[in-house]
């Protein structure tokens, strides 16, 4: 019964594009623009609950992770001719050496004042893609980002050039990611990040290396949405400082919180809810804000653990693991 | 050569000397109790030795090998294992996954030393999984294991931590006020788990306040006041010794 509920909410999300065209075809484009910006949230907001989940060390760096992977490709792409795939893992990497340069002093500070070091990353990185304009042409953005060309068939380029083809680049980008936090956070490896989690200093006991695990999660989570980033920027084909600003951190603060922090279920149904909502609102565009804040607040007041705790205490669904 | 040896350990706190040149060293197979009043320095030395404080003089050997201020994680995977005073649990784990991650690290060092000559990671878990039933029935906790451990009660997460404490088969115990704050039964149930793990040859070094347990089961005991060591001998010798009445119960 679950399978088959399981099944077919995969058909639906695989066949969306079919689905908007048959169901409401003046809307496709935006509505596929939207879903696509959900998937890549999604993706991006699994990345940042490695490191806020799943070893409980609330960063507020991501953007300057996101943004390093998106400005990697974007350069990469436009000045080294680099082809797409390549762009993408050299982000990922860029990403992730950053975030193993940064983590080891990062992690020196503890809780809050590691939370406020870890937004001095944010705010610096922002300040670098404003500033550095010979390498990130500033204000005045990079341009021109090609199409992603996934490979050659016969001779002639497969490349993604329409709304549906983005989508189901972002739904893979999607799978992978959810792919790689199931396999980092059960198992050995899950068991060790939850016990840094939960007592740090029994963790120590058990022989674990709090700093190891942490920086691993940071490290692949950063690696994560550079990757993400790369695939982002490739869809809009431009690349603007204001796409790595403080902001990115409050949507994914609230889609991961509010979601249910450290769950795979909850982050989905988070970014789902609070990427798509605020465009579904668009209807009533002068209560939009005033009504989505409502919708915080009530999350927030009513099930503070997220709405994750919400639908499993209602018995909608089974308990994670 | 002793199995730990414990030299001129002193320990400050902002001009307070938590422990005092403290000399101590307990051979293998051994069941030393460290006994004192409160803020004697018995914790104090408990966490030097583990690596959770740094000293300020001294040195800590391990089988001869000087393990003074190493970390934590290091100093455990080297098979000395502690309790904590305050009963000290991973809640949102299970008590399964409690004990399993107490073994993982030994495991996978273990595995990497012999470069994946051996056993595959499943068969590691499947045996750890077996062993921490094992140990899960020990402490009786058997019928619990799917539950988080902080659902369960005070003296059931004090009996998990015990059990976590011995997943490693580590050489050496320390347990820090196992008896502490838990019922009469319990007591008597912590003292036959000490003593059996003493007949199985472990080396435990013991914090403890209930002087009946540690009468009791100790073959040596080291007396602490104010940092310093003041007493140490058999349980017959330290319960007529002078000293320790006085800082006991005051002249």
């Amino acid at each position: 019964m679950r399978r088959a509920a399981a099944s077919a909410l995969a058909v639906v999300v695989v066949s969306a594009p079919w689905l908007v065209a048959a169901a409401i075809p003046r809307q496709q484009r935006y509505v596929l623009h939207v879903l696509i910006f959900t998937a890549l949230f999604a993706a991006l907001a699994l990345s940042y609950d490695l490191i806020v989940g799943h070893v409980g060390s609330l960063s507020l760096a991501h953007p300057a992770f996101f943004g390093v992977g998106a400005y990697s490709a974007a350069i990469l792409s436009t000045r080294a001719g680099w082809p797409f795939f390549a762009d993408v893992v050299g982000a990922a990497l860029a990403a992730a050496v950053v975030a193993a340069l940064v983590g080891v002093p990062l992690f020196r500070l503890t809780e809050h004042a590691f939370a406020v070091g870890t937004l001095g990353l944010a705010v610096v990185a922002s300040i670098v893609a404003n500033n550095w304009v010979e390498v990130t042409r500033g204000p005045l953005c990079i341009t021109g980002i090609p199409k992603p060309v996934l490979g050659v068939v016969g001779g002639s380029a497969l490349t993604i050039t329409t709304l549906p083809g983005y989508y189901w680049l972002a739904l893979g980008v999607l799978a992978a990611v959810t792919a790689l936090y199931r396999g980092l956070t059960t198992f050995r490896l899950g068991r060790a990040f939850h016990a840094v989690r939960d007592n740090e200093p029994l963790a120590g006991a058990a022989g674990i290396s709090p700093l190891k695990y942490r920086l691993l999660a940071f490290t692949v989570a950063a690696a994560l949405a550079g990757g993400v980033g790369a695939v982002y920027v490739h869809y809009l084909s431009v690349m603007c400082p204001e796409e790595m600003t403080i902001g990115l951190t409050v949507n994914l603060l609230v889609i991961v919180f509010l979601g249910g922090v450290g769950s795979l279920r909850g982050v989905l149904i988070g970014a789902v809810l609070f990427t798509a909502l605020p465009e579904v609102l668009r209807l009533a565009p002068t209560w939009r804000l005033a009504i989505y804040g409502a919708l915080l607040l009530i999350v927030v007041v009513r099930s503070p653990e997220g709405i994750e705790s919400l639908l499993r205490r209602a018995g909608a669904v089974r308990p994670a693991r | 050569m002793a199995l730990l040896e414990v030299r001129d350990l002193t320990k400050r706190f902002l001009g307070v000397t938590a422990v005092d040149a403290v000399h101590l060293s307990v051979e293998a197979g051994e069941l030393v109790s460290l006994i004192g009043p409160n803020g004697s320095g018995k914790t104090t030395l408990f966490n030097c030795v583990t690596g959770y404080l740094a000293a300020d003089g001294g040195r800590v050997l391990f089988r001869g090998r000087d393990v003074t201020n190493a970390p934590p994680h290091r100093v455990a995977r080297l098979g000395i294992a502690r309790t904590f005073q305050q009963v000290s649990v991973f809640p949102r784990l299970s008590a399964l996954d409690n004990l399993l991650v107490f073994l993982q690290q030994h495991q996978e060092e273990r595995l990497l030393a012999r470069l994946l000559r051996t056993r595959g990671l499943r068969q590691l878990e499947a045996e750890a999984i077996e062993r921490a039933h094992r140990l899960l029935d020990l402490v009786g906790l058997g019928d619990r294991a799917a539950t988080a451990a902080g659902a369960l009660s005070y003296g059931q997460r004090k009996l998990l931590a015990f059990a976590a404490a011995l997943m490693p088969d580590p050489e050496l115990i320390l347990l820090d006020e196992p008896a502490a704050a838990v019922n009469p039964t319990m007591i008597n149930q912590m003292k036959q788990h000490i003593v059996a793990l003493h007949r199985q040859g472990k080396t435990v070094l013991l914090v403890e306040h209930n002087m009946d347990v540690v009468m009791d089961i100790s073959q040596r005991i080291v007396v602490l006041d104010h940092g310093q060591k003041i007493a140490e001998g058999t349980p017959e010798i330290i319960r007529r010794d002078p000293r320790v009445i006085e800082a006991y119960f005051g002249r």
